[in-house]
């Protein structure tokens, strides 16, 4: 196996408060790797509301501005317009969001800023539900899963919101998916969403070991089974119409991505024939999108 | 140059005068003719401004919560419902310290739905941390901007200037309007210190535990007790420049008057005509117009009030459940004094009923006669 | 910056909460249950390896493309890589956990690529330290006597070879046919050894020419002089004309390139000695035919060897036991039972059990009796304990006798070349031992590989360093998502009319880019390879590099114990312990 080329920049410090094993602190950390340091950042209310640390510390090396939970999309318009207000037209203005801040509360102002086709990155960073309150269910949590406000006996009884059409649907000019396991995708995906203008929206799969009940250790190989058992596909949206799927090899049952997890452990084995069948219909739909 | 304008139009020479760099709204009646002037004038490039067409309200303070950390003078408008949406980020602007200007046409919330004055919009915002100063007439608007972002930006708390809906937005006057190079003088580029520099990358707003927050708060506080000294300053400034000048408050009709009846926007200039007829006919009356609501000009009030025994207060606004907030205030600002004439709170005037030179009349009639208020709320002109 | 800040009054703090500061006072460490830490540990191929070679320490390097360090690296344990690479039963491939996953990785041809390319390296001079006083006997220059003397060599001692036969390589020469093993790359890796002060004596038979008792010069003997005395097979007629024993043939061959034998030739036993007659035979444009008392499944012969046999024509019967040689005038022939399979014997395979009056006869000009060797006893002192055919030692080579050690087929009956090659160096680390009076027991189990029982000198000589966890990776442990599946690379083969003409290589080395695609196939079992996994997902930016390279350090300080770079670590190359509190 080659080895893969990461940029060698640590624009996220240790020593901050995500839970051992997080996704989404490969994800930022690798993010802002590809992104570099001529970047602001805003960050709605989120896991990453807590995790830099508090007042007067912070774990980003880089500028960042925490704001309102559902004004991810509308604060950054304003940063952007204060930069070109400047002259500066080199720095880059970034959302990261949670799904909470995405699909659910925030998205009346992503959608307003991506009709705009304001000038920024938008990255959701979705771990499918609302983690730092405690898991609660959000519209990106998957169909069955167990929440707090979903629990056993009455799980999530609607499928997930699909982001990326909602985007795509926005015709915003380029849109992807992203995950962990798949280090160099998520690179390459950011470092051509750098090089666009306009509005860039990327769908970040971030596991949360205390919210989709798994163990630590296990949060990289669960993002891969998410992209290997396509609950997950890696792809990428241009303007709207052009679709580009990355392919994985290794195609997996859906059983195996849903059995290490112990927000699916109550699943029947009718929930899970159901889960597969949706999962190979979406990608049946990517797949004549993509030929088209 | 004298022109006859709208208050909404006065609005938007003040916002061009003033250079403003960003403005983000979103439009409800009766804001929509300042944001239908400005996108003109954008359009026309009479003005090198970013107007960022926003989808609500709260995204419109949001944007401007961005780019005034971004270190530009930003501007918005709203009113009613608008302003309600917003609630939260302006909690989020004054915390975080932010100069940004917003003009608010008074108007009533629902439900059930109206669109005409009222004052309930933005008196239901007064503990959101911003500067609340109220205008008489679309002249005392134009002024009031190009001030409010001298106070803004010396203090570093957000203003709110505010009007009465269809009475001065889309009534219009004569204003004289000043030069760009006269406003230049007066209003200096804005500089924020502590706005986005990537060389020197920060992170602004993280959680701030009990351990700090409480001294943030105190800071604010210490900041709106700031704000009468400066606004003072910069009113004296304004009028030695411009020959007009507004105060926090302003005391108008017979010296040493028993009877003393406050008002703030419009209500005002009635009240004005009221009251010269009624001392002409030697009643001991006198009026203050409160244009400076927050900070409470407590000291200010106390100063014009002496001598009077007693204190009309018309309130175009409730707070349901405890009455009149002008006079509420009022009230727990005599509190402590030596000296506390009676109050009388009126309410009049909701959700735009013309409040008439007799109804002030009548309600200075009553206080006249009547050695304390027979109620706590005197409901004046309603239907009962 | 580690700063902390406090502030007394609000007077100190700033207006607005801007944070300045970064959070590396945190230590996160403090919330460990678990900790990492890098550990390497041992491959199924190196724990396999007789000779205890660093298997996976050598294809490390081929794939690094660092050639000249992969041939360092086999020669600090085996002088015979061009050897072994080409005659191995290679029992590291058949443990080599590639194989769970599609096809085992091709060590011998690796090895076999690095030998064969090191002999064209410019000759490195090496400079010998001064020798030490003590000298060395060893009797037999086979794989095991020679691995002894290199080994002995490079402990700067000073030792001679005795070898009975003129040409030195025992079994190496004598057993193996040209086409398998050509004579220039056994005189090439003689040499090798030479080249490091070793005598060899050639022509001199120790009992005959010199008593072993005689050899009071020397502080250790080393005996190794091999098993090369063909077993009988017990039949009448045993003892005749045209009837020859498979290692006479085939050393016959080595030295005059022919032989005189008939048209038709009848080979008695089923191992490698068999095979390799055979298809000597063939080459020697005769008929071979194979006479195997049991099954296929239990020949013990390498698979690949009688597969291409079958190719090259020979003829293999199974379960045909000769019982009889009939001598009629010119005509030859074998009186044979068929044999049928019954109860397992003490080797564990099934016993071959005549069916009775299944007699019949098979036409043989020559007979070749190929049914294992036995050990020459008749030179050994007496007071030397023997058993069951082999001489008997400790674990470490001593036999009774002060100062003699044994090893190699004369101690065992794993007759390998490997083994023998493990048994040599670990008689010269024993031998140091005894002359230096230390425990060579002891040491032993210092250095074992894995579990043993292999040994590795290069941690006798250099104690601490390379440290390994003796735990054997198996296939669960590691993780499969960082392969794909690849075609293992074959040596290229003659073709078969041209193989059968001569006794040329059979088989070519790898070609470099062949090699460093299989290289590139060995998933470094427990080692450590710098793939950055680790680097690349750990949370916390808690896996320390140095410069552009891994340091395989942990920043302790800040490790949160998620365990993440103990699962995503292909090669199970980092343990995960509980953290002590």
């Amino acid at each position: 196996m080659k080895r893969m080329e990461i940029p060698l920049s640590e624009n996220l410090g240790h020593g901050h408060l995500a839970c051992a094993g997080c996704g989404a602190a490969i994800a930022m950390r690798l993010t802002l790797k590809a992104l570099g340091e001529k970047i602001v950042m805003v960050f709605p209310a989120s896991c990453w509301s807590i995790i830099p640390g508090s007042w007067p510390y912070s774990s980003f090396r880089i500028t960042a501005i925490h704001a309102g939970f559902v004004t991810g999309g509308a604060t950054a318009s304003g940063v952007r317009a204060a930069l070109d207000i400047r002259g500066d037209r080199e720095t880059l203005v970034a959302v990261w969001a949670g799904d909470g801040g995405t699909f659910d509360i925030g998205l009346q102002s992503l959608s307003g800023a991506a009709e705009r086709n304001e000038d920024f990155i938008y990255i959701c960073n979705d771990n499918e539900g609302y983690m730092n309150t405690g898991t609660q269910r959000s519209s990106a949590t998957p169909l069955f899963a167990w929440t707090t406000t979903t629990p056993v006996m009455q799980p999530k009884e609607n499928p997930k919101k699909d982001i990326m059409a909602i985007m795509a649907d926005h015709q915003i000019p380029y849109a992807a998916t992203a995950t962990i396991a798949y280090p160099e995708d998520l690179i390459r995906k950011m470092e051509k969403a750098k090089k666009t203008r306009g509005t860039r929206f990327i769908h970040l799969l971030s596991p949360c070991p205390p919210g989709w009940r798994i163990p630590s250790e296990l949060s990289v190989k669960i993002s891969r089974l998410a992209v290997r058992s396509r609950v997950f596909p890696l792809y990428e949206i241009e303007n709207g119409n052009t679709y580009t799927l990355q392919e994985e090899s290794h195609v997996v049952p859906v059983k195996d991505y849903l059995k290490l997890q112990g927000r699916f452990s109550h699943l029947t084995e009718k929930d899970v024939e159901e889960t597969q069948k949706r999962v190979d219909d979406t990608w049946e739909r990517l797949l004549r999108k993509a030929r088209c | 140059m004298k022109k006859v304008i709208t208050g909404n139009q006065a609005v938007a020479y003040g916002v061009i005068l003033s250079r403003v760099d960003v403005i983000s709204a979103y439009p409800i009646t009766p804001q929509t003719t300042i944001v239908e002037e400005l996108s003109e004038l954008i359009a026309s490039g009479r003005l090198n401004t970013r107007f960022l067409k926003v989808e609500s309200e709260h995204s419109a303070m949001a944007a401007l919560i961005g780019a005034s950390t971004g270190g530009v003078r930003c501007f918005t408008a709203t009113s009613s419902h608008g302003l309600a949406y917003m609630h939260e980020m302006l909690h989020w602007a004054s915390g975080a310290r932010l100069p940004i200007v917003m003009v608010n046409v008074n108007r009533a919330l629902g439900a059930p739905w109206n669109i005409w004055s009222d004052q309930s919009d933005s008196l239901s915002q007064r503990d959101t941390g911003w500067i609340q100063l109220y205008c008489e007439n679309n002249q005392e608007v134009l002024d009031t901007i190009l001030q409010a972002y001298r106070i803004a930006e010396t203090v570093k708390l957000p203003v709110m200037v505010v009007l009465d809906a269809f009475v001065l937005s889309h009534t219009s006057e004569v204003v004289e309007i000043p030069t760009m190079e006269e406003v230049d003088k007066f209003l200096p580029p804005f500089f924020l210190e502590y706005t986005i520099d990537t060389q020197e990358p920060v992170t602004f707003s993280v959680i701030t535990t009990p351990e700090h927050f409480f001294e943030f708060r105190y800071k604010v506080q210490k900041a709106m007790e700031q704000v009468p000294g400066i606004a003072n300053k910069v009113d004296d400034e304004f009028r030695s420049r411009f020959g007009r000048g507004y105060g926090a408050i302003e005391r108008y009709g017979k010296e040493g008057a028993e009877v003393l009846l406050m008002t703030s926007g419009t209500v005002t200039s009635t009240s004005r005509t009221v009251i010269q007829k009624l001392v002409q006919k030697g009643y001991s009356v006198a009026g203050i117009k409160i244009k400076r609501f927050r900070p409470f000009p407590s000291e200010e009030i106390y100063e014009a009030i002496k001598g009077a025994k007693k204190l009309a207060v018309i309130d175009r606004n409730l707070s349901a459940g405890v009455g009149g907030i002008f006079a509420q205030e009022l009230r727990a600002s005599l509190y402590s004094r030596e000296e506390r004439p009676q109050v009388f709170g009126f309410i009049s005037g909701l959700g735009g009923r013309d409040i008439t030179p007799d109804l002030i009349e009548e309600a200075i009639h009553y206080t006249v006669e009547h050695p304390r208020p027979e109620e706590e709320i005197l409901w004046l002109g309603l239907k009962k | 910056m580690t700063k902390q800040f406090t502030f007394k009054s609000a007077s100190e703090m700033p207006e607005i909460s801007i944070s300045r500061g970064h959070m590396d006072w945190n230590k996160t460490g403090a919330w460990r249950t678990q900790r990492p830490f890098y550990e390497d540990k041992t491959a199924p191929c190196n724990a396999a390896c007789p000779v205890g070679s660093d298997i996976v320490g050598f294809i490390q390097k081929i794939a690094q493309g660092d050639f000249e360090g992969a041939w360092n690296l086999i020669t600090e344990e085996n002088p015979f890589p061009g050897i072994c690479g080409r005659i191995c039963f290679h029992p590291c491939e058949s443990k080599c956990n590639r194989g769970s996953f599609d096809e085992p990785v091709a060590i011998h041809a690796l090895e076999r690529f690095v030998a064969d390319l090191a002999s064209t390296l410019p000759e490195k001079k090496e400079k010998f330290s001064a020798k030490k006083e003590e000298k060395i006997a060893i009797i037999g220059s086979g794989p095991a006597g020679m691995s002894c003397a290199y080994h002995l060599a490079k402990l700067h001692y000073n030792v001679t070879v005795f070898e009975s036969l003129s040409l030195a390589g025992g079994m190496l020469w004598m057993g193996i046919p040209s086409y398998r093993l050509p004579r220039d790359v056994l005189d090439r890796e003689i040499s090798n050894i030479e080249a490091l002060g070793v005598e060899i004596r050639t022509g001199v038979l120790i009992g005959e020419e010199i008593k072993i008792e005689k050899l009071k010069d020397y502080q250790a003997i080393f005996i190794a002089t091999g098993a090369h005395r063909s077993r009988g097979v017990k039949i009448s007629g045993e003892k005749g004309r045209g009837l020859f024993s498979g290692l006479d043939l085939l050393g016959r061959i080595n030295l005059d390139g022919k032989v005189k034998i008939g048209e038709r030739v009848a080979i008695i036993g089923g191992g490698n000695t068999a095979i390799d007659v055979a298809r000597s035979v063939i080459r020697l444009g005769k008929k071979a035919t194979i006479l195997y008392r049991r099954s296929k499944e239990e020949m013990p012969a390498f698979k690949e060897e009688i597969a291409e046999a079958l190719e090259e024509g020979v003829e293999i019967r199974y379960l045909v036991n000769p019982i009889r040689i009939q001598q009629k005038e010119s005509l030859r022939r074998l009186e044979c039972l068929r044999m049928k399979l019954g109860e397992k014997d003490e080797s564990g395979r099934r016993k071959p059990v005549p069916i009775p009056n299944s007699n019949f006869f098979i036409k043989a000009d020559s007979v070749v009796v190929a049914a294992g060797e036995e050990i020459e006893t008749s030179f050994l002192p007496k007071r030397i304990g023997k058993r069951e055919g082999i001489v008997l030692t400790q674990n470490d080579g001593r036999t009774g006798i002060e100062g003699i050690f044994a090893g190699g087929d004369l101690t065992s009956n794993q007759r390998t070349v490997a083994h023998a090659i493990g048994s040599g160096k670990k008689a010269a680390m024993a031998i140091d031992c005894y002359l230096k009076g230390n425990d060579s027991e002891d040491a032993i189990r210092k250095i074992l590989v894995g579990n043993g029982p292999s040994i590795s000198i290069f941690r006798y000589l250099h104690p601490g360093e390379r440290p390994r966890n003796p735990h054997v990776v198996n296939y669960e442990e590691l993780n499969m998502d960082y392969f794909e599946p690849a075609r293992r690379e074959r040596e290229s083969k003659r073709r078969l009319k041209e193989r059968i003409k001569r006794f040329t290589e059979v088989t070519s080395t790898l070609t470099e880019s062949a090699a460093l695609e299989e290289a590139s196939r060995c998933f470094s079992c427990g080692t450590c390879n710098e793939c950055e996994n680790c680097y690349i997902f750990c949370p916390d930016a808690s896996i320390l590099k140095k410069g552009e390279k891994i340091s395989q350090q942990v920043d302790y300080d800040f490790c949160k114990g998620c365990g993440i770079c103990f699962v995503e670590c292909p090669r199970r190359a980092i343990s995960l312990e509980e953290e002590a509190r």
